[in-house]
């Protein structure tokens, strides 16, 4: 038998394949060695990630709401760490990280322990130049400056940022956070988190113990952050601080002033408040049970609270009438007693004195309960829900926050199922005619509605965002193209309740006589409802504001507060006569500031007469536009 | 079971002192010092008891019938198709759909597949009768099965591990040498390309050596003109793929092209090793390792960990080991009389030696890196069973042989 020569080549490429190994091998460990051993001790290659500036927050005139402050971080890298106790001491005894918090935190990031752990942000100044001697003794720590969010007032809708938490990393780490990345947690921050924050980059830290470079990798390997877009409201900010101002001291509420024909809101009040800067901190415990008291500083009351509207729904119930034919103009129904009795039960007019027989105008004038009563008897629920649903009482308005809420208008199968089949409809069906029982609305609600009135019944969409500068500059419509709808109402019925509107404030004994101002045309609607939270009434004020056109809404909502007659409207009054003061100053567009103006820009202003305008805005670099807020 | 005399003691000496090298580079590995806390995570036991099962799965593939052992092999290579098949329906871990998870136990039907289809090809190709062309295409078709659907998983790295087991197979099975030189052509002539003086130069080398082989003017007239043609053709094709196209060859030849990707994970295994230097650092000191630079040193790159800490010395002797552990299925093929247990070992041994070679060579930063685990060493259950089966198999064959000398 022949010897197979097969044998012979597997040992021939087996000899080949392991020499070509043990070279390398040599060349690497015993040539090169002492150069590896340079590099490894200075443990400093590796990919450090550059965090992208984030936007900042401006009102319409480019004034700003929210920016970015520099800030001193203290970081750790657990590979680093010599004395586990001694490092804990030290965090211990000047920023308050126990051992066992420490050690958490170290065990979770083990299997990159060569990656910064932020420990501490925020550090005031005269800590880091106190610390920064004892520093020598802990070359796992590390002080660099960030940046970090200042608010410049406190509000409801910027909302802040903070330190990703666990159940967030999980979710978004796939869109290239960290765990030590900031990520916006509530208000505007959280919803226009993919425009605000731009996007990370990395660099290669390749340097020697000595600083040198090691040049292993060429130096323009490295990404370059982008930084984030930012956002330009449509807040005013000097509106914004009359209308903080102007609220009474101590009272429970919210105001929203938006303007009629864009839907922008321009002030964005909701009482009490707190100031997000305090999230930018290690919250005490007092701050903490100060933000939780019975007052809830933190809530939203804009859209994160449902009120009965009261009174201020009237003009729903009023235009079904006439759209439906039930009543005109001009139809008079029951007479007002004082209340007027409904089957077997006695239903009070708010004025127990009786307001006599009255046609819709009047009767929005005086806010006479009982021809609503008597009206809705004429009404079917469920037509009354169709109604209410596309005036967009309830059901969320879109507006670009997290969390809205979404309202509440029964309709039959909501009784059935609360109450049991055999419920009895009518006795609700007349308590919502005037705004109470189960309804339930957010003032931004409201404000939206009252804005499609007085715009001759186009709804629009209310929104905080009016474009984008910075890298890329984006309008509104390019972010997310607004929500515009009509009210299901017929002209002439707008009409009748704008003429019931006109009268409430500017007729003799009409109920929102304090909201009137001379020089403009205020048109409202008072309201004071019964509620659960207390004995005293809510008080509410829809209104607008029509100098040669129309002008601003403005909801004035208190919690528990009153009448809103009373109350609410001379707030109204104070901020329409202090918009009519101010009208030409607000409208005033602002110019583009230096640091946002593209070259276009600049050519466009020195030709001023070419007549074809720059349309390609750089185009956007992100894919989706937010959907932040569903969860 | 056992045949005293037959029976390959030295083989199964060598795969148990690599198994053991393993679990302790793996304690190693799964060590994180932080300052004087020590956390060492459960792989290493795991490790172990998977050891065991590998043996225990050696010790009962040895006492199985060889008839029954002839009878399965086609089924289970049925099922593994299918289970190939299967897996692509599975979420995406990584982006590739490689891994069946049942219980913190991830399975991938790719590994046990480099045995059976090496188990298939050779009882095909080693049937009477058949001339060479066929056993290359029979080869071949079988081969091209699951490695179109590991491709679609995708996992090209494993794919490499198939084609070197079917040429060692051919050579085995003594197709002519020429064949094989025919087969490997156009692969060294698209990367002649690259440098157009190598492309005469390896035309001329191809001419002369099938010259030697005897063949016809004819044949080896159309070899090199289609050879000559492969190389000039490629740079057209190389022109006409996308630039995004032409970076991921790019990377995948080159990683320190991609600082940020695959070539950071390369020369941080190179420091690591490198640093290692003559006599290393010390079991469980590896400052490298001990920082985490490298996320799967666990698995892939574990050979860093051997470099760091047991230095070229060391590493000297893993490699040496292996080696001889490689000379011994060498000396088994020898051994073996019957074709198709030869050919058999011829393509387990190819796959275990490519694989070491790959995965030490991607340690060191001389392949690129493609994902391929240090057999016997790397952390994986599934893998030290399929790759200790693969021994057994041939121990089971020289257990088998019978008595010509």
């Amino acid at each position: 038998m022949i010897k197979s020569a097969t044998p012979i080549v597997f040992r021939v490429i087996l000899g080949l394949l392991f020499a070509l190994l043990f070279v390398s091998l040599f060349r690497l460990q015993v040539v090169k060695g002492k150069t590896y051993q340079r590099i490894a001790e200075s443990n400093f290659v590796r990919i450090r990630r550059i965090t992208a500036t984030r936007g900042e927050i401006y009102d319409h005139k480019y004034r700003p709401i929210v920016r970015n402050v520099p800030s001193h971080n203290l970081y750790l890298t657990s590979g680093k760490i010599h004395n586990f106790s001694a490092l804990a001491k030290f965090l211990q005894r000047y920023f308050e990280i126990s051992e066992t918090e420490l050690h958490d935190l170290v065990l979770k990031q083990r299997f990159k322990t060569y990656e910064e752990i932020l420990l501490a942000d925020n550090i005031p100044y005269e800590t880091v130049l106190i610390l920064s001697e004892r520093m020598n003794y802990y070359p796992e720590l590390v002080f660099r400056i960030g940046s970090t969010r200042e608010y410049l007032y406190p509000n409801h809708f910027t909302g802040y940022v903070g330190r990703i938490n666990e159940k967030e990393y999980e979710l978004y780490k796939k869109e290239d956070y960290s765990l030590n990345s900031y990520i916006g947690k509530t208000g505007l921050e959280r919803y226009y988190e993919v425009l605000l924050r731009g996007r990370d980059g990395r660099e290669i830290v390749q340097v020697d113990a000595q600083g040198r470079s090691l040049e292993l990798f060429d130096e323009k390997s490295n990404i370059e952050p982008l930084n984030g877009l930012s956002v330009v409201l449509t807040i005013d900010n000097d509106l914004q601080e009359f209308v903080a101002n102007t609220f009474p001291e101590g009272m429970i509420g919210a105001v929203v002033v938006t303007d009629i024909r864009s839907g922008g809101i321009l002030a964005y009040v909701s009482k009490p408040d707190y100031d997000p800067n305090l999230f930018m901190q290690k919250i005490t415990p007092e701050i903490w049970t100060n933000l939780n008291r019975s007052e809830k500083p933190m809530l939203d009351r804009v859209i994160h609270g449902t009120y009965p509207p009261g009174s201020v729904f009237k003009p729903i119930t009023a235009g079904l009438g006439l759209d439906s034919g039930v009543v005109t103009e001009y139809t008079k129904l029951a007479f007002c007693k004082g209340g007027m009795d409904v089957g077997n039960r006695f239903f009070r007019c708010w004025n127990h004195s009786g307001h006599g027989s009255n046609n819709v105008i009047d009767a929005l004038k005086v806010s006479c309960d009982v021809y609503f009563y008597d009206l809705s008897l004429k009404l079917g629920l469920d037509k009354f829900y169709d109604y209410v649903k596309s005036c967009r009482v309830f059901g969320r308005t879109g507006i670009d926050l997290p969390n809205e809420r979404n309202g509440l208008f029964p309709n039959t199968d909501w009784y059935r199922k609360t109450y049991g089949k055999r419920v009895g409809i009518i006795g609700h069906k007349v308590n919502l005619s005037i705004g109470q029982g189960e309804v339930l609305t957010t003032p931004l609600q409201m404000n939206a509605f009252y804005a499609a009135i007085a715009n001759n019944g186009l709804w629009t969409q209310p929104h905080l965002l009016k474009q984008t500068v910075g890298r890329g500059r984006l309008t509104r419509e390019q972010v997310m193209p607004l929500t515009k709808s009509r009210l299901p109402m017929k002209l002439s019925t707008i009409q009748t309740i704008q003429k019931g509107l006109w009268a409430v404030v500017n007729a003799p004994g009409g109920t929102g006589a304090n909201a009137k101002i001379s020089g403009a045309t205020v048109f409202g609607k008072t309201g004071s409802a019964e509620n659960s939270m207390g004995r005293t009434t809510h008080a509410w004020f829809c209104g607008y504001l029509v100098t040669s056109k129309p002008e601003i809404v403005v909801t004035v909502f208190l919690e528990n507060a009153g009448g809103g007659g009373a109350l609410a409207a001379p707030i109204s009054r104070r901020i329409f006569d202090y918009y009519k003061g101010n009208l030409e100053n607000i409208k005033k567009a602002a110019p583009l500031p230096p640091q946002f103006r593209t070259v276009e820009d600049i050519t466009e202003q020195e030709i001023p007469l070419d007549a074809e305008a720059t349309t390609d805005v750089p185009t956007p670099d992100i894919a989706n536009p937010p959907v932040a807020g569903e969860e | 079971m056992i045949n005293r005399k037959k029976f390959d003691f030295l083989l199964l000496v060598l795969l148990s002192i690599l198994i053991i090298l393993g679990c302790i580079a793996i304690f190693s590995a799964s060590t994180t010092l932080i300052g004087d806390n020590v956390h060492t995570d459960n792989n290493w036991w795991k490790q172990i008891i998977f050891a065991f099962l590998a043996l225990g799965a050696i010790a009962l593939l040895l006492r199985l019938p060889m008839p029954i052992f002839d009878i399965i092999v086609l089924p289970l290579f049925v099922v593994n198709i299918l289970a190939l098949i299967l897996v692509l329906f599975t979420p995406a871990i990584n982006g590739s759909h490689r891994w069946f998870s049942f219980g913190g136990i991830n399975f991938q039907p790719s590994e046990s597949a480099k045995l059976l289809t090496i188990l298939m090809v050779a009882r095909i190709i080693s049937r009477e009768h058949l001339n060479e062309y066929r056993q290359i295409l029979y080869g071949f078709l079988i081969t091209l099965l699951p490695v179109s659907l590991i491709m679609v998983e995708p996992d090209f790295g494993t794919t490499l591990v198939f084609w070197a087991s079917l040429l060692a197979m051919l050579i085995a099975v003594e197709v002519p040498l020429f064949y094989v030189l025919l087969i490997i052509s156009p692969i060294v002539s698209i990367a002649s390309s690259v440098w157009w003086p190598a492309i005469p130069l390896w035309i001329v080398i191809l001419v002369l050596l099938l010259l030697r082989a005897r063949l016809s003017w004819v044949a080896i007239t159309v070899a090199g003109i289609a050879n000559v043609f492969i190389s000039l053709i490629t740079p057209v094709f190389w022109m006409g793929l996308k630039e995004y196209q032409q970076n991921r060859i790019l990377t995948f030849l080159d990683p320190t092209q991609d600082p940020l990707g695959a070539g950071y994970q390369i020369i941080q295994a190179k420091i690591a090793i490198g640093s290692g230097s003559m006599f290393g650092k010390g079991w469980l000191l590896g400052t490298q390792k001990n920082m985490n630079f490298l996320p799967e040193h666990n698995t892939d790159f574990i050979f860093s960990v051997v470099g760091e800490e047991f230095g070229f010395i060391g590493s000297i002797l893993l490699l040496a080991i292996f080696m001889g552990f490689f000379f011994r299925i060498i000396f088994a093929i020898s051994e073996l009389k019957i074709t198709e247990r030869k050919v058999a070992s011829a393509g387990i041994l190819a796959y275990l030696m490519l694989q070491t070679f790959i995965n030490v060579g991607m340690n060191i930063g001389l392949v690129p890196a493609t994902g391929i685990p240090l057999p016997f060493i790397s952390y994986g259950g599934s893998n030290l069973l399929i790759n200790a089966v693969s021994v057994g198999v041939i121990l089971k064959y020289l257990n088998e042989r019978g008595f010509i000398k």
